[in-house]
């Protein structure tokens, strides 16, 4: 029998026609629905863009990539297996991308926009010839690439990162033992469906043969409609940024846990979570294992811990614990040498489930890098991420050796941000902050020197800065300064002075404006989610 | 003052857009403009909620609904009409066509 993914799928919907696959705003999409809608797709894309056999076996060339942009929907989910079925790469892209963002990332993949996934797994009108079975190929070559993924960069267009499908089997066969995914098994799924998230909640679950409970990427931060879907179907794992877990925590602030309490698993990840946000989940999750997961996208899951909810942060922060099956990591000293003992370095990891490497234009450094002490194990990558070792031996995050930051868990980097605003005829220089924020973890604030004579407004900006970058990368706020921005003796902007500038200006909480009517029920839960995770 | 004047000096000050009113557009693209994101999207409405006297299904707050000064104005006249209806559809409608609810 394959255990490649998306055989596993079809040969699940084979068994178990009717079993739920999805669940989407108070409807079932059942293995069988899903598998006759990737179906249709499949046949729409044979037809249009020459299905798996195009070019021809043995040719040598690799089909084209296609692109899918569109939000999260079962019809969306069904148009990705269609294309795992079929073995055409596919390149996700978020809906969200700003037009020139995403035509520059469609070049940049070499890749074919598909219609709307309504469109691709519509059923056929009335009368219609039946729709032939789409010509699926026989499991082929586990280096063939079957999702390419996104991440940001530092120059404006997101970096590819391909995934192929010897990692998604190796991956979802792991994190489906690890957590104990199976038939029975319902996943909350809260990212969108171009985050690498995604390989756990929806793939790896309909790998299992489990149900992926979608939150509507339009209703994800509302936590009446998270509370809808944890009420109307019992969920068991929930894997999220730090801020699902204090919507969570909100969605259960009139005093009733119920439809927490069938949760097994909280996977925290994507961010560091604070302790008091922390502490507030275990008497919310009575039955469930706390696990603090660190991966990225290019490697995907690299390290889990079991969080102990009696101490857990014996060094301030989450451990990282121990890297996953198969996964080997390493400290790198400033020197590039391997840190042997207690210290501080960069963390770098190499994983069975990582990706071969970027696709299109490569960073002039590349993070791929071979280990020092064993050049024949394949590329590991470096990850950003500075980490100290404790005296025990325990693993912590300490930041970043770029401007790489997380908002909403999004990773962004500041670099970019900068470099899209210098690109503006209007702008003489610019600098980009990243400030901490309690919901969001970070947010961004742009300093800005208008070029003389320009002419510019924030408004006109952020429509400019909407275009060329993800949404997570826009400035929540925009300072335009009248005099030079401050600098180093080394001509470096001085970001201790320009936080300085900043002040509490434009740093505004974004609680509402306090008012006197009694809160309706929405703003309310708004209020505390701004003002914190506690009660 | 007029509700689109009183929406836009919210956003101008919530969201530091250091402008005046009058520059702010009724139709200027306020998601794509990452003016309003996610979250700000709900302090949005539950300003709207409070100073509106709006009593909105949570479940309606849909970026789309939002996503102009016009827009917003639109979900305002259909959320405070008669009827069960005021709600995602009518205020999309109005959104798109820019006709108010009867």
């Amino acid at each position: 029998m394959s255990s490649c993914l998306p055989a596993r799928i079809v040969r699940h919907a084979a068994h178990h026609p009717d079993a739920p696959a999805l669940f989407w705003h108070g409807n079932t999409t059942g293995y069988g629905e899903l598998t006759a809608m990737a179906g249709r797709a499949a046949t729409w894309i044979a037809a249009h863009h020459g299905g798996a056999a195009a070019p021809g076996p043995g040719s040598g060339e690799r089909p084209r990539p296609l692109a899918l942009v569109a939000k999260k929907s079962p019809e969306a989910v069904a148009v990705v297996l269609a294309c795992l079925l079929l073995r055409r790469p596919l390149l996700i892209a978020s809906a969200d991308l700003g037009a020139e963002a995403l035509s520059a990332l469609l070049v940049s993949a070499g890749a074919t926009r598909l219609p709307a996934p309504a469109e691709l797994t519509a059923s056929p009108g009335e009368g219609a010839p039946p729709v032939p079975s789409a010509p699926y190929p026989a499991t082929g070559d586990p280096d063939d690439i079957a999702l390419l993924l996104t991440t940001s960069g530092s120059t404006g267009i997101p970096k590819i990162a391909p995934v192929t499908f010897g990692a998604l089997d190796r991956f979802t066969a792991w994190a489906a033992g690890h957590f104990g995914l199976d038939a029975r098994t319902t996943v909350l799924n809260h990212a969108p469906l171009n985050f690498d998230l995604c390989l756990f909640d929806i793939w790896t679950t309909l790998g299992s043969g489990g149900c992926a409970a979608l939150v509507d990427q339009d209703l994800a931060v509302n936590p009446a409609h998270l509370e809808g879907i944890l009420r109307a179907r019992p969920v068991h794992v929930v894997q999220g940024v730090p801020l699902l877990h204090a919507l969570l925590a909100r969605t259960a602030a009139g005093g009733d846990a119920s439809h927490l309490a069938p949760v097994r698993h909280v996977l925290i990840t994507g961010d560091a979570i604070s302790g008091p946000a922390f502490a507030a989940l275990p008497p919310l999750f009575p039955r469930a294992r706390f696990h603090n997961v660190y991966g990225c996208t290019e490697t995907n899951d690299s390290f889990v811990h079991e969080i102990d909810p009696q101490d857990p942060m014996p060094h301030g922060a989450l451990p990282l614990g121990r890297p996953v099956a198969g996964t080997r990591a390493w400290i790198r000293t400033e020197d590039g040498g391997v840190l042997h003992g207690p210290g501080r370095g960069e963390l770098v990891v190499r994983t069975p489930f990582q990706t071969p490497g970027y696709l299109g234009a490569a960073p002039a450094v590349s993070p791929f890098v071979p280990h020092p002490q064993d050049q024949d194990g394949g590329p590991c990558y470096r990850t950003g991420d500075l980490v100290r070792r404790h005296p025990d031996g325990t693993l912590t995050l300490e930041g970043r050796r770029d401007f790489v930051v997380k908002v909403r868990g999004v990773r962004v980097n500041t670099a970019e941000v900068e470099a899209a605003l210098c690109a503006h005829d209007g702008i003489e220089e610019a600098a980009v902050l990243a400030l901490p924020d309690d919901e969001a973890g970070k947010v961004l604030h742009a300093v800005v020197r208008r070029a003389p004579a320009a002419t510019l407004d924030s408004l006109t900006l952020r429509h400019y800065l909407g275009q060329r970058l993800p949404r997570a990368a826009l400035p929540r706020t925009v300072r335009w300064s009248g005099e030079p921005l401050p600098r180093t003796s080394t001509g470096k902007l001085d970001r201790t002075a320009l936080t300085d500038v900043l002040g509490p200006g434009p740093s505004v909480p974004r609680a509402p404006a306090a008012v006197g009517a009694p809160a309706a029920r929405l703003s309310a839960d708004i209020r505390r989610i701004s003002q914190g995770t506690g009660d | 003052m007029a509700r689109t004047t009183q929406i836009k000096k919210y956003l101008i000050e919530q969201f530091s857009l250091e402008i005046q009113p009058d520059e702010l557009a009724d139709d200027y693209d306020l998601l794509a403009g990452g003016v309003i994101d996610s979250l700000g999207l709900l302090t949005l409405v539950s300003w709207l909620e409070d100073t509106y006297g709006l009593n909105v299904d949570v479940l309606d707050v849909a970026p789309d609904n939002f996503r102009s000064v016009r827009a917003i104005d639109a979900f305002c006249d259909a959320a405070s009409a008669p009827g069960p209806a005021a709600g995602t559809t009518g205020a999309t409608e109005a959104a798109t066509t820019g006709a108010r609810r009867p």
